[in-house]
């Protein structure tokens, strides 16, 4: 017995050292631990602050931390964008063209949340120093004092129509724009003048006082299209009035109207009243594009007008004149972000529906369009147009490129 | 809108806790893919309340960005979206009535223009870019969940 407890104190003893030099290599361990989860907890909140840097600059410093400024504060001041269109004509009887037809810089700035400026440059046919020309789309300021209520004021784009306010070659199907809405409604038509838009409810208005249009560029065969005056030193004798309303029932679709009237004569000794009216439609959804508008006008004093202009015969200007088109696509590519949209449109367009006594309609104005073809937008924001115009005067294939930014 | 006057309306009388996700190859590649839109941030930052979570996601409209919070249910649905920040002009602004068209959706091919979600009216950059971040935030949800 006393020799099994010795040999038992003997093992003891001999292992002290190491149950000493255990213990001590575990403080050890313990302690390098205690730094590893000390250092681990102060990454962690590195990494913390890293993220909510990280955020904050990713939000643009606008919406987060203790400095933030409120969206409602002003933001960046200056925006910018633009959009453009190339396009090849071939006329079945003439010549091939190709034509950069528009390149547009988009500029905008925000002096603060309630008034805005907005403009555009364009610049058409490519250069001036052969068939192009540099002007102001429009350049408006509004002040905006609540929804339903704001002011504008500028070189205005006269609120006629769907593609005079809205023309970026993106949203509207065949490579031309419809001519029913650029000699019937002149497009783009831009006029120096006031006047306020809003919402209310599913209803969207505009009416603006503006310069009236220049009967001295009224033709038989482009109606009132040159006689916008675009706010280049534009005659103020004659003044116009014109208003428009639209009804939204549900999102992506419109129903609207408009009205215009307005002197034309400028310094002339008659007024020659000009009178437009139009009413539109436009609805996208699931894909499918539908777009209609019609659009009657007449031009008073139109004899006086033809006499002024130099104008006998069918070259008389319209005493009426009017117009109407519709046009469907269908994107068949229903995933993803490309699209291509075969379409089809129809116009009917008379620029002299009737002339002054003593003066002839030329039937060459009363014309017909059929325009069938394939929209391709490898994104949303360009697109490849090929049609082919079936008309009554000529035939003729095109292509267009277009994009917006 | 701040972001804490967006949290505060989505989350009343609460205080959301803050979330951080990183995410791996594998899951950045699987949200791209479920959501059908080209990014590549790995970091993913929400706040958790009582009745979902709040992501926040900037982009780019035209040439300018915007910050929408878009409050996504436990099972994956829009319960709330809110423009925090909008610098292109007025005029490309959506209303109400066209953000209230996405709430109620999950991840699935209606969430799209080209399908249940009408376009803006002159203003389809807009509109692109919100159905594209509203899928973007549903997939991560989806990922990180």
């Amino acid at each position: 017995m006393f020799k099994r407890i010795m040999v038992t104190v003997a093992a003891a003893l001999l292992a002290l050292p190491v149950f000493a030099q255990n213990t001590e290599d575990l403080e050890q361990r313990l302690k390098a631990l205690q730094e590893k989860v000390a250092a681990v907890d102060e990454m962690k909140k590195e990494i913390d602050v890293l993220t909510q840097e990280i955020e904050t600059l990713k939000s643009g410093a606008l919406t987060t931390g203790t400095t933030q400024k409120a969206a409602s504060e002003p933001g960046p001041g200056v925006s910018i964008g633009g959009y453009g269109e190339f396009r090849y004509n071939n006329p079945e009887h003439g010549e091939p063209t190709a034509d950069m037809l528009r390149g547009v810089l988009y500029a905008g700035y925000k002096f603060n949340e309630r008034v805005h400026f907005n403009s555009e440059l364009e610049v058409e046919h490519g250069s001036t120093e052969r068939a192009g020309s540099v002007s102001l789309e429009f350049a408006q300021l509004d002040f905006l004092v609540r929804p339903e209520f704001n002011v504008r004021g500028g070189v205005l784009l006269m609120p006629v129509g769907i593609i005079n306010e809205q023309h970026e070659p993106t949203t509207y199907l065949a490579s031309r724009r419809p001519l029913v809405e650029d000699v019937i409604i002149p497009t783009t038509w831009s006029e120096i003048g006031a006047g306020v838009f809003g919402d209310v409810g599913r209803f969207s208005y505009r009416t603006y006082v503006t310069t009236g249009m220049d009967s001295t560029r009224f033709d038989s065969e482009e109606g009132i299209h040159e006689g916008k005056q675009s706010g280049s030193e534009a005659g103020a004798s004659d003044l116009a009035i014109v208003a428009r309303a639209d009804f939204h029932p549900f999102e992506g679709t419109l129903f609207g109207a408009s009205v215009y009237s307005g002197g034309s004569g400028q310094a002339a000794a008659f007024k020659g009243r000009v009178r437009l009216a139009e009413v539109h439609a436009d609805s996208k959804f699931r894909g499918v594009s539908l777009r209609a508008l019609v659009a009657r006008g007449s031009v008073g004093d139109a004899a006086q007008i033809d006499e002024q202009n130099g104008l006998t015969g069918d070259e008389s200007i319209g005493k009426t004149f009017g117009g109407w088109y519709g046009e469907a696509g269908y994107d068949v590519l229903q995933r993803g972000t490309m699209s291509l949209t075969p379409y089809a449109r129809y116009e009917r367009l008379d620029t002299q529906r009737s002339v002054p006594l003593g003066f002839e309609r030329n039937p060459e104005n009363n014309r017909r369009i059929w325009t069938f073809g394939v929209a391709f937008k490898p994104i949303s924001q360009t697109v490849v147009k090929i049609d082919w115009e079936k008309a009554r005067r000529d035939n003729q294939w095109n292509v267009a490129l277009g994009y917006i930014f | 809108m701040t972001r804490e006057q967006a949290l505060s309306a989505a989350f009343p009388n609460a205080k959301p806790a803050r979330q951080t996700f990183f995410l791996n190859k594998q899951q950045l590649d699987a949200a791209r893919k479920e959501s059908g839109v080209d990014f590549s941030e790995q970091l993913v930052i929400r706040y958790a309340g009582p009745n979902g979570f709040a992501y926040f996601d900037t982009h780019r409209v035209r040439t300018l960005p915007e910050t929408v919070m878009i409050v996504v249910t436990p099972d994956g649905k829009v319960d709330r979206v809110e423009i925090l920040s909008f610098d292109e002009p007025t005029d490309y602004f959506p209303k109400r009535r066209w953000l209230d068209q996405l709430l109620h959706r999950h991840l699935d091919d209606d969430l799209s223009l080209k399908k249940a979600i009408r376009p803006i009216s002159g203003a389809s950059l807009t509109g692109q870019a919100i159905v594209n971040a509203t899928r973007k935030v549903l997939a991560l949800h989806h990922v990180i969940r």
